[in-house]
């Protein structure tokens, strides 16, 4: 049974309303006839936690036969007043036996006259009970609808986000892919060596990126291990028009950061900053820790006079997302250009696994 | 054939270098590691042949193109560049994804020299213009004088003039030649910044200083520098509307 009945409190709560109901009416026979008060208790709460589960059950699958907003739901009205109907003079026969049933077992304390307005009384509050059950059914059964609706809602927002973030770190770029490819092409016959060394920098750089958990921070130190990994590659690629420089703070390594998050800031450097050098220039990355805050660094020569391309934002809209993600406010990315150095800046708590 | 290999990367240059090899008839009278060089070697060189990669920098391998178009012909290479294989395929030029192989890079040097033969090489100047004006807004426009590229920054320049198949483009107080028609240019400048006054006419609205009255019904713009450009009555409505 759903609903109403589907937690034990909410069943508790019900039956005390009629418990209470029931001792209403009872009190109102005691005052509206010559019977005494135990009399009246008697009848009445016992006759009304019966009409409790008779109403409460018919209306719940009558609610549940025509929900609220179905094309049945203009024949509501109608079907509920006939079901009211039926269901007052019933409890009036239930009422009347027990009530008989109460005069026979003979002691004084039992059973009251039932008069013909106490009947009508008893028809017509049955009546507008069953429409008061009916109307709990209707609004339980509306709120339960609404809140599993916000449920599923959240589940299939968190289940996208999930997807996106896995997404957003499993993303390799193409373009570095193929370039790595084109110059373990060239090294084959020109350096076997370097290219095999390449090839074997290629597959780490891929077997841990790929390998990386969404959820699961890394240290600062594996994610160090993952960005020398990829700049070997590119290195060779630019040979020396490409410098690093890498000013790690020893105390900061064992900090934990979602996984790729300097990675992209790193190949957006040497992409968008050392790629459009025809000298080259240094890509530089720092990370210090103070205090509860770790501070990461990137920062990279560009060509001033190149006009400023699209396309440039998409790494660090990214990283601005993993941290949201991962942090909420308490990490913060920025970047500025001061002259020919483009740098970006994060800060983030400083965590240890 | 002389050839001429353009690519910012030294080891993407070794293996044309060593494709190359395989031919004996083909001489090798430059390599160049970005634009600039390109441009220059290429107006010196006069090679037959320019093996050109499109991601270098300072100039992109299509902006090397347009500035070079008509002098050689091209094959273009790229690692993976969606937009720029689009651009290809269009117009139906042949071009190499890297890595390529040696059979790759013969089947593309043969049809190259076919293409010599048979004298073709309008598409590449489209593909090239085409090319460099989608990559809007180019913030820059790009003269080649004889081996020498200037590059003009677009807010540099106060005013472009029509002069038969050339504009003439004004800019701190010089004027360069690029052969390009005014509508092609103007597709390529900004439109907040850039407005075509008159059929020969394209002005820097923050050049103008007034707007006087020449004759009845005709208009004329004063720059900063005192000069005068016609209005036309078209160009008249545009800049009224623009400077109020």
């Amino acid at each position: 049974m759903e609903g109403l009945f589907s937690s034990r409190r909410g069943g508790v709560v019900y039956l005390l309303v009629w418990l209470f109901l029931g001792s209403a009416l009872g009190g109102v026979v005691s005052l509206s006839s010559e019977a005494r008060l135990p009399n009246a208790m008697l009848f009445a709460v016992p006759v009304c936690l019966v009409y409790a589960y008779m109403s409460g059950y018919s209306a719940y699958y009558l609610c549940r036969a025509y929900p609220l907003g179905s094309p049945k739901a203009g024949a509501i009205p109608l079907v509920f007043s006939v079901a009211a109907l039926m269901s007052g003079v019933l409890w009036l026969i239930v009422a009347q036996a027990w009530n008989g049933l109460c005069q026979l077992a003979g002691p004084e304390w039992t059973g009251i006259v039932l008069t013909p307005p106490l009947q009508a009384l008893i028809v017509g509050l049955g009546i507008l009970l069953y429409g008061f059950a009916a109307a709990v059914h209707y609004l339980v059964i509306e709120f339960v609808r609404a809140k599993s609706a916000e449920q599923r809602e959240l589940e299939s927002k968190l289940m996208a986000q999930d997807a996106e973030l896995r997404m957003l770190r499993t993303q390799i770029d193409p373009h570095f892919l193929f370039n790595s490819l084109n110059s373990i092409s060239a090294l084959t016959s020109q350096n076997p060596k370097a290219a095999r060394a390449m090839t074997l920098e290629l597959a780490s750089f891929f077997r841990q990126s790929l390998g990386l958990d969404a959820h699961r921070m890394i240290s600062l130190g594996e994610e160090m291990v993952l960005i020398r990994h990829f700049l070997s590659v590119e290195q060779v690629r630019f040979g020396e028009r490409l410098a690093v420089d890498e000013q790690v703070a020893e105390e900061a390594l064992p900090c934990l950061v979602p996984p790729m998050i300097i990675q992209p800031l790193v190949e957006n450097a040497v992409k968008h900053g050392i790629g459009g050098l025809t000298e080259g220039g240094t890509v530089r990355i720092k990370a210090q820790r103070n205090g509860s805050l770790l501070h990461i660094r990137v920062e990279n020569e560009y060509d001033a006079d190149e006009p400023q391309k699209k396309g440039n934002g998409i790494g660090l809209a990214n990283v601005r997302q993993l941290l949201a993600c991962a942090y909420k406010h308490e990490a913060s990315i920025h970047w500025a250009r001061q002259g020919a150095v483009f740098a970006v800046d994060i800060t983030l708590p400083a965590e240890l696994g | 054939m002389r050839i001429i290999i353009v690519d910012d990367e030294s080891l993407a240059r070794g293996v044309v270098r060593e494709y190359l090899a395989e031919h004996a008839d083909v001489e090798i009278v430059a390599e160049c590691a970005n634009g600039f060089e390109a441009v220059k070697a290429i107006a010196e060189l006069e090679p037959d042949l320019v093996f050109l990669d499109i991601q270098m920098p300072k100039l992109d391998g299509f902006e090397v193109a347009e500035l070079a178009a008509g002098k050689a012909h091209f094959i273009f290479a790229t690692a993976f560049d969606q937009y720029a294989i689009k651009a290809f395929e269009f117009h139906a030029l042949d071009y190499l994804l890297k890595p390529f192989s040696q059979q790759r890079f013969d089947q593309a040097l043969a049809h190259a020299r076919l293409r010599m033969s048979s004298g073709a090489g309008g598409a590449v100047q489209a593909m090239a213009r085409e090319a460099v004006a989608r990559n809007k807004p180019v913030g820059r426009v790009l003269i080649r004088d004889g081996a020498k590229v200037h590059v003009i920054a677009s807010e540099k320049i106060d005013y472009i003039e029509a002069q038969d198949d050339y504009v003439q483009i004004r800019a701190e107080g010089k004027s360069y030649l690029k052969n390009q028609s005014l509508s092609e240019l103007e597709g390529q400048l900004e439109p907040e910044r850039f407005l075509r006054i008159h059929r020969s006419y394209i002005v820097n609205i923050e050049c103008v200083s007034r707007i006087e009255q020449a004759t009845k019904d005709s208009h004329v713009a004063i720059l900063r520098d005192g000069s005068k450009l016609p209005i036309s009555r078209s160009g008249y409505q545009k800049i009224r509307a623009v400077v109020q």
